[in-house]
């Protein structure tokens, strides 16, 4: 069990988005023998995904969602190093290769999905924005994705979303890989049109949908 | 003094000094903080038309210092643009403060504005570069052309070319720009005004489909105008100033689109305040905008007539009117659908703010933009009429009434009425509004004429003077 004490200290960085204090209070806590996944499972995840919700509620804005992201990433790992040096498996919930589809260089929101996959457990590979089909079926393939997630702004630009996906069906590895869409031009009817795993309305959702897809 | 800004602006953006995006991003939220602090912008939510000059002119120093300090991000080369004060100062003096747009009979001045100006606003309609049907968007057009207090035609953006989804950057991109192009100018043919100004055409997405709209003839002339973005916050990148480049060249009217998150980088409703005023003076310098799109939006909800929204282009058009000579039109975006008297209130709130702070007038995007065919005619007529009725009024009566619009939709701005499609406000064949859509206009109207807001019948005054 983590110290009550030393798991609040963790939680008011993560919550201030303060990046130098998470990592102390995360050496401290491993100093005093907590575990580094029960600090990953019950003190960053649930600090993260409140703040996740407080953003979702307007009640704090993007700046404050991306430093508590920066913090919780800073302090995964330290924790991630801990569970390492102790012979175990990786905290992550599974590996999300994600991008915004080719034509389209709008990725505020895919960046916000990042954040909160990444302080979710997730390991997030972004490979950015105006992402080609084939690059996103190199990424998947080079990181062993169970995830590849697009974001498609533009009514113009959506129908790369499906030249993707025909093209991992074209060198027969659909099946290796979840697909999932999101964005404002994309809702759950084209997702299902081009054959997507899965849609996400908003970020919370596309956490959501990942942990069901990975069973977690 | 410079006329042409973009030799330097590209000298710069391959000389200046290399930084990563979310760097830039970082660096951006923690100047916009201070800057905020440091110049005392407060939101209140009740006062959504302040009567403060003396906020607006901070807010215009703060958005000065911000395009000072950050400069702005050129993603094509990873460098920052920087600008010292005097060169955004002066250039933001030269810009224009007033333009023709369209030609012949047809053509209007759009021209700077004040705060509380008796100058009548110019009425851009809608679709604004929201989702259109192929099948739909001709008629659509011609709805918006055809009503007489409509002065600019806006474009929707459709995603199909002979029922096949347009692949961007293909030649397909540039079949169909040109040819909806073409439909928009056949579309003011039709409504009898073959000169009037034609802002954008959405369709296209790259810079040469968009170039490829040019055609004195059949599509896009010197008189009207194309859309030039930046990215939010205060980015831009080599395809958008190509644009630039060649507009220019042609002597076309170029549009500042701007887009600041409402949430996003800028922070709350006192930060995004000053990216977008920092926006304006970046499409001043960089892009030399004719006029200037103010589209900021929530980012969650894709909207600006909550109570953010609402004073952000308040107080941003106040700061700009009062310290630049600049062309500013509003561009609101709605929650609610064509057919409801939601939306109107909606317009109308939008239309109320940028009639007394200093804006010009563009149509709705209705439905935050997300849905198929939710643009017509009569949502422009409307608000035209409602921003010719609020022409002179003070920003503390301005203030009264944007809170009487708002007790009739803000409740359902989570869950909003999404109405009906224009094929079903609209007859398709004689292209007049169906009679629930004008009993929904006439419900509106008459609600605010019981404000003293004479909608009905203020424009007739407003089009003797002008």
């Amino acid at each position: 069990m983590t110290d009550e004490r030393l798991a609040a200290e963790l939680k008011d960085a993560l919550r201030s988005g303060d990046a130098s204090a998470a990592v102390t209070a995360a050496r401290k806590a491993l100093e005093a023998q907590a575990d580094p996944l029960d600090l990953i499972r019950n003190v960053l995840v649930p600090t993260l995904t409140e703040v996740g919700k407080q953003f979702q509620e307007f009640e704090i804005f993007l700046p404050e969602l991306m430093a508590a992201g920066d913090a919780a990433k800073a302090a995964t790992v330290i924790l991630e190093q801990a569970i390492a040096a102790a012979g175990k498996a990786s905290s992550s919930l599974g590996t999300v290769v994600l991008g915004t589809v080719q034509n389209d260089v709008h990725d505020i929101g895919k960046n916000i999905v990042s954040t909160l996959l990444s302080s979710h457990g997730f390991r997030v590979v972004d490979i950015g924005r105006d992402v080609a089909p084939s690059a996103f079926l190199e990424a998947a393939r080079r990181e062993k994705a169970e995830i590849v997630a697009m974001s498609a702004l533009m009514t113009t630009t959506r129908p790369a979303a499906q030249s993707t996906i025909r093209l991992f069906e074209e060198v027969e590895a659909r099946d290796d890989f979840k697909i999932i869409v999101g964005g404002g031009s994309i809702d759950a009817a084209w997702a299902k049109a081009i054959g997507a795993d899965g849609y996400a309305p908003d970020a919370a959702s596309a956490v959501d949908l990942c942990r069901r897809l990975v069973g977690r | 003094m410079r006329s042409n800004w973009l030799p330097e602006i590209v000298q710069r953006s391959e000389t200046g000094p290399f930084v990563q995006e979310p760097e830039f991003d970082r660096l951006l939220t923690q100047t916009v903080r201070a800057l905020v602090r440091e110049h005392g912008l407060k939101f209140d939510p009740q006062d959504l038309v302040p009567s403060d000059d003396g906020m607006a002119d901070r807010l215009y120093r703060a958005g000065v210092e911000l395009l000072a300090q950050m400069g702005a991000y050129n993603q094509s080369t990873e460098r920052r643009i920087l600008l010292s004060r005097a060169e955004i100062e002066e250039a933001v003096a030269a810009a224009p403060s007033a333009v023709v747009l369209g030609e012949g009979k047809d053509a209007v001045v759009e021209r700077h504005r004040g705060v509380e100006s008796e100058i009548p606003c110019v009425m851009h309609s809608g679709p604004t570069g929201t989702p259109c049907s192929e099948m739909l968007h001709p008629f659509i057009l011609q709805s918006c052309a055809q009503e007489p207090l409509v002065d600019c035609l806006g474009h929707g953006s459709v995603p199909t070319y002979l029922g096949e989804a347009i692949v961007a950057g293909s030649p397909q991109e540039i079949l169909a720009a040109r040819h909806q192009a073409s439909l928009a100018r056949e579309a003011v043919r039709r409504a009898g005004r073959p000169g009037m100004h034609i802002e954008d055409n959405a369709v296209s997405l790259t810079c040469a489909g968009k170039m490829a709209s040019l055609d004195p003839e059949a599509g896009l002339r010197p008189s009207d105008g194309l859309l030039v973005a930046q990215i939010p916050e205060l980015k831009t990148n080599y395809d958008q100033l190509s644009r630039v480049a060649h507009l220019r060249s042609l002597g076309m009217h170029i549009v500042n689109l701007i887009t600041p998150l409402v949430g996003g980088l800028g922070g709350g409703a006192e930060g995004t305040a000053v990216v977008t005023v920092a926006s304006h003076l970046l499409g001043a310098l960089a892009y030399s905008a004719s006029y200037h799109f103010m589209g900021h939006m929530h980012l969650l909800r894709s909207i600006n007539t909550d109570r953010m929204g609402l004073w952000i282009q308040a107080v941003s058009a106040q700061a700009l009117a009062r310290n630049t000579p600049l062309v500013v039109v509003n561009d609101l975006y709605a929650a609610s659908g064509l057919g409801t008297t939601d939306l109107l209130w909606e317009v109308a709130a939008g239309a109320i703010v940028g009639a007394v702070c200093g804006t010009h007038q563009h149509g709705t995007g209705a439905t935050a933009g997300r849905e198929t065919d939710h643009t017509s005619g009569l949502e422009a007529r409307f608000q035209a009429q409602v921003a010719h009725a609020a022409l002179g009024r003070s920003r503390q009566e301005a203030n009264g009434l944007v809170l009487e619009c708002l007790r009739h939709y803000e409740e359902h701005l989570a869950t909003p009425n999404l109405g009906r499609p224009f094929s079903e406000v609209y007859d398709v064949e004689t292209l007049e509004p169906r009679p629930w859509w004008l009993e929904a206009f006439h419900e509106v109207g008459s609600a605010l004429d019981g404000h003293e807001l004479d909608v009905h019948h203020a424009w007739r005054r407003v089009r003797h003077d002008r």
